[in-house]
């Protein structure tokens, strides 16, 4: 953004702004721009969700309001406006008052962090990620807080659920997010998404193929194992079923969101809502290559950046355009998924939460850190000064390299979740009961 | 996966075939959302049954909605796409047994209200809601076998049918009008006026129930047609309608045609014939109930030679000799038939009805005669008084011209079912307009045709 900003002022109209303008211009529209885009696209996911999962149990959806019921969501941000905001009179209410901020805020900040297409970014920080996972545990705080303000059993219950959820569930998808770390050698989310770029049989570029943005983390089987674990991490960060125990509206009413009415229960369902696609986003950053695809790489280097400054600003605008529908349409495709998934499976138990989360997810993804050291180690053993001499061998060796790394992890990465799924299996279970169980498998963990 | 259970017995169901690898059924379960989203999307409301017998029923239906068939599937596990019925737009066929609110039945044709007072009703009424005062004659304040005021309390009514079902005279039937929500709480306190509705609409509702209950309904009424003097027990919209209909006519009549003689009388429908109160017409509308019941027995040829021989030699005899046509003409099927409409002449030209009554008889010969060629004979040869008048005989034309076709429908034979040419006849006698006349006639012919075009 400052690229561009300082390009046009300065570069084009030759007003010789200071920096600290340029720097304060680009943050000022960053910051805008994200305030104006997450509500919209919170009021988008709502519709959206509302017509899939309707399609998936034979209905239509809201239809209603506006062409295909499109305007469903601004009816219901009317209602929500209009509505009394009723707070207990047990409740501590400044509490009360400021757990719905301290669950939003949050959000809000991690979309600073999140590139939108190349360059597209407020901030890049060198933490990034662990920016991204910090702020969001900040959330837990603020649902304890409406938990424990609202004096009320369900309530507390659901805060309690919330809480022992996403600091149990913190970890597997952690431990996962570890893995890219390692494969990136960076925190720093753009280089994250930079790192992907090339081909899938390869992370390094092959000669003669030109850059199609496709060497996304999801086609090594590390990277496939830490998909897997983190999307079920974050299936229950952002308490979507089979993991919305803390708000099972069959058992706790609406768990913490039990007491709250209008805009501050508004403000948990944007919270949420965006929490949802920031880890929908998060997965396909870490993943699927964020916005990486092909034509970025041959639009970008036309460019205005760091590395060109005398690109075309207009190759800035069709890079983005471009960047931000590959990233959208991923993370419109995760979305989809925790939908699909909310269509086709119950809830689980909390016990069967806490088992699953501690016996298979963990232990898969400290597997999976293994595995991923191990991969790191054979595709890269020429940037180890001893081994130097083995990069003289050529392409040809490379590419054996590869396989055999691919191979070795894969095979380490089933096995593990065979044994897993053996291990984690109830103890008076045979195997054929356990292949039978048609349901969840050996997950269900009885 | 049809499962008949019976009661008691356990059924223990085939899941499938077990995966071999522990945890992907969960991508099964996937899988099955996933079709059903996709189906949901791609094939909108599949029905994937053959339309049961509930489907070919007769599709009469509120006249409101554009009924979509929603078909009941026997095997719900058959069934996918959405299967919303989206509410105003579209509406599943209520069943015949469907109750919502009581209402009154009146006869189509004469005006009189089914109704005999006869109190089972209110006295069955579990909430209390049903209040009636029994007619009585003005002349000898005599109770009559008819209903003053009727009101049911339609707030406090619980839709048990019990009145319904109680109802000697089957006067009072459950309606299937569900939509009577209302800002106005003392509305749902009804009374006759809006509690009457035409037999022929309990008929769209209700068909098979209304067949099963027809015949004795009428006998009943028959009988206590009798028993009612003058207007008593003609719904009273229709009354007040009719008045109007004959005080317009007058006033038209007497600015268009200063040459009238006597007082131009207009009817509005074909049940005028009914309405003019007078205790002399009571004959006339027996014959005309004994006329229909006759063409209901006796087949169509019968009926229609009954209207042909008619001696006219009044206008009474005119009305009856009209009314049994129409009759003939509904019931009589295969059969040619005519429809005149002869019903107001005035009192003192009994040439004018005399004229009528021949041109049926000849319109209905010649359908005997040729009954497939040149079925178009539209015999409004009489000109009518005036444009309004012509206006109305092509109307009259039109709904007979309908009638005609509905009863071809029925008839077995369709070979010689053409729809056949009502014999408008407009009777005000007076040539004064022949263009209007010619007019009528072009109109009727067309509409006719146009029948004939849609068979």
């Amino acid at each position: 953004m400052a690229d561009v900003i300082n390009h046009v002022l300065n570069t084009m109209l030759g007003l010789n702004a200071p920096e600290w303008l340029i720097i304060f211009i680009s943050n000022s529209i960053a910051v805008t721009l994200i305030f104006a885009i997450a509500p919209l696209q919170m009021l988008f996911m709502t519709y959206f969700e509302r017509r899939a999962i309707a399609r998936m149990q034979d209905r239509l959806g809201p239809n209603r309001v506006g062409p295909k019921g499109i305007f469903q969501p601004v009816a219901d941000g009317v209602k929500m406006f209009t509505k009394e905001d009723i707070v207990p009179t047990a409740a501590d209410k400044m509490v009360h008052l400021l757990a719905p901020c301290v669950v939003a805020a949050p959000v809000m900040f991690m979309f600073a962090v999140i590139p939108w297409g190349p360059g597209m970014y407020a901030v890049d920080l060198d933490t990034g990620l662990l920016f991204f996972f910090a702020i969001s545990s900040v959330s837990a705080v603020g649902l304890m807080m409406a938990g424990w303000a609202s004096y009320n059993k369900f309530a507390l219950l659901g805060a309690m659920r919330a809480v022992a959820q996403m600091v149990s569930y913190e970890v597997p998808a952690l431990i996962s997010i570890a893995v890219i770390v390692m494969l990136t050698n960076s925190m720093s989310i753009v280089s994250i998404i930079e790192a992907q770029s090339g081909l899938f049989i390869s992370q390094v570029d092959v000669a003669g193929i030109p850059d199609l943005g496709l060497g996304w983390f999801i086609f090594s089987p590390v990277g496939l194992l830490g998909f897997i674990c983190f999307f079920i991490a974050a299936l229950a960060e952002g308490e979507r079923t089979p993991f919305d125990i803390p708000e099972a509206d069959s058992e706790i009413v609406a768990g913490y969101m039990t007491e709250y009415s209008g805009m501050k229960f508004a403000l948990f369902f944007l919270a949420q809502y965006l929490l949802n696609f920031l880890l929908c986003a998060i997965t396909v950053i870490t993943f699927f290559g964020g916005w990486q695809g092909p034509g970025i790489s041959w639009l970008w280097s036309m460019a205005v950046s760091e590395a060109n400054p005398a690109g075309n600003p207009i190759f800035n605008v069709l890079a983005g355009i471009l960047g931000t529908f590959y990233f959208l349409a991923k993370t419109y495709f995760f979305f989809f998924v925790m939908i699909w998934i909310r269509g086709a499976f119950p809830r689980l138990r909390v016990d069967q939460l806490m088992g699953f989360g501690w016996k298979f997810v963990i232990p898969l993804t400290i597997v999976n850190i293994f595995s991923a050291s191990l991969w790191i180690g054979w595709i890269r053993w020429e940037l180890n000064p001893d081994l130097a001499f083995l990069s003289a061998l050529g392409e040809p060796y490379s590419f054996a390299r590869w396989g055999f790394a691919f191979v070795a992890t894969l095979v380490m990465n089933v096995a593990a979740y065979t044994l897993m799924t053996r291990i984690n299996r109830s103890p008076d279970e045979t195997i054929d009961e356990l292949v039978a169980d048609q349901v969840f498998g050996a997950v269900t963990l009885r | 996966m049809n499962i008949p259970i019976e009661r008691g017995k356990v059924v223990t169901v085939a899941r499938g075939q077990s995966t071999s690898v522990a945890g992907f059924s969960l991508s099964k379960g996937l899988g099955v959302v996933f079709r059903h989203w996709r189906r949901a999307w791609f094939e909108k409301q599949h029905q994937n049954v053959p339309a049961t017998a509930s489907e070919s029923a007769p599709n009469a239906g509120n006249d409101k909605s554009k009924p979509t068939a929603f078909v009941t599937l026997e095997d719900m596990s058959k069934s996918y796409g959405t299967f919303t019925v989206e509410y105003p737009e579209q509406r599943i066929k209520l069943p015949e047994a469907y109750r919502n609110m009581p209402v009154l039945l009146y006869d189509d044709e004469t005006g009189h209200e089914l109704c005999t007072s006869c109190f089972q009703c209110q006295r069955i009424c579990p909430p209390q809601v049903i209040h009636m005062t029994q007619a009585k004659d003005p002349a000898s304040g005599k109770p009559v076998p008819s209903v003053a005021e009727f009101i049911i309390e339609y707030d406090a009514c619980m839709s048990c049918g019990f009145c319904a079902e109680v109802c000697p005279f089957d006067a009072i039937k459950m309606d299937h009008e569900f939509e009577l929500s209302t800002h106005d709480h003392p509305s749902l306190t009804v009374y006759k006026r809006d509690l009457n509705r035409p037999v022929s609409y309990y008929e769209s509702i209700a068909p098979g129930f209304w067949a099963e209950a027809r015949e004795r309904a009428y006998k009943k009424l028959a009988t206590n047609m009798k028993r009612r003097p003058g207007a008593i027990g003609i719904a009273p919209h229709l009354t007040e309608k009719i008045t109007a209909a004959q005080a317009q006519a007058a006033q038209a009549a007497a600015a268009q045609a200063p040459a009238a003689k006597a007082p131009a009388k207009k009817a509005a429908a074909p049940r005028a014939a009914d309405t003019a109160a007078a205790p002399t017409d009571k004959e006339a509308k027996l014959a005309a109930i004994r006329a229909r019941n006759a063409a209901q027995k006796g087949g169509s040829a019968p009926a229609a030679g009954t209207a042909a021989d008619a001696p006219l030699p009044t206008d009474k005899e005119a009305k009856l000799a009209a009314i049994r046509a129409r009759n003939a003409a509904k019931k009589g099927g295969s059969t040619p038939a005519a429809e005149t409409s002869a019903e107001e002449s005035p009192p003192t030209d009994d040439k004018a009805a005399r004229l009528a009554a021949i041109r049926a008889r000849n319109a209905a010969k010649k359908g005997d005669a040729t009954p497939s060629e040149e079925s178009d004979q539209p015999a409004a040869e009489t000109p009518p008084a005036n444009d309004k008048a012509a206006r109305l005989a092509a109307i009259r034309a039109r709904n007979a011209a309908q009638k005609a076709t509905e009863a071809a429908e029925q008839a077995a034979d369709s070979a010689t079912s053409t729809p056949e040419a009502p014999a408008s006849s407009s009777e005000e006698g007076k040539p004064l307009d022949e263009k209007a006349a010619r007019l009528a006639e072009i109109r009727a012919r067309n509409a006719a045709r146009k029948k004939g075009d849609q068979e």
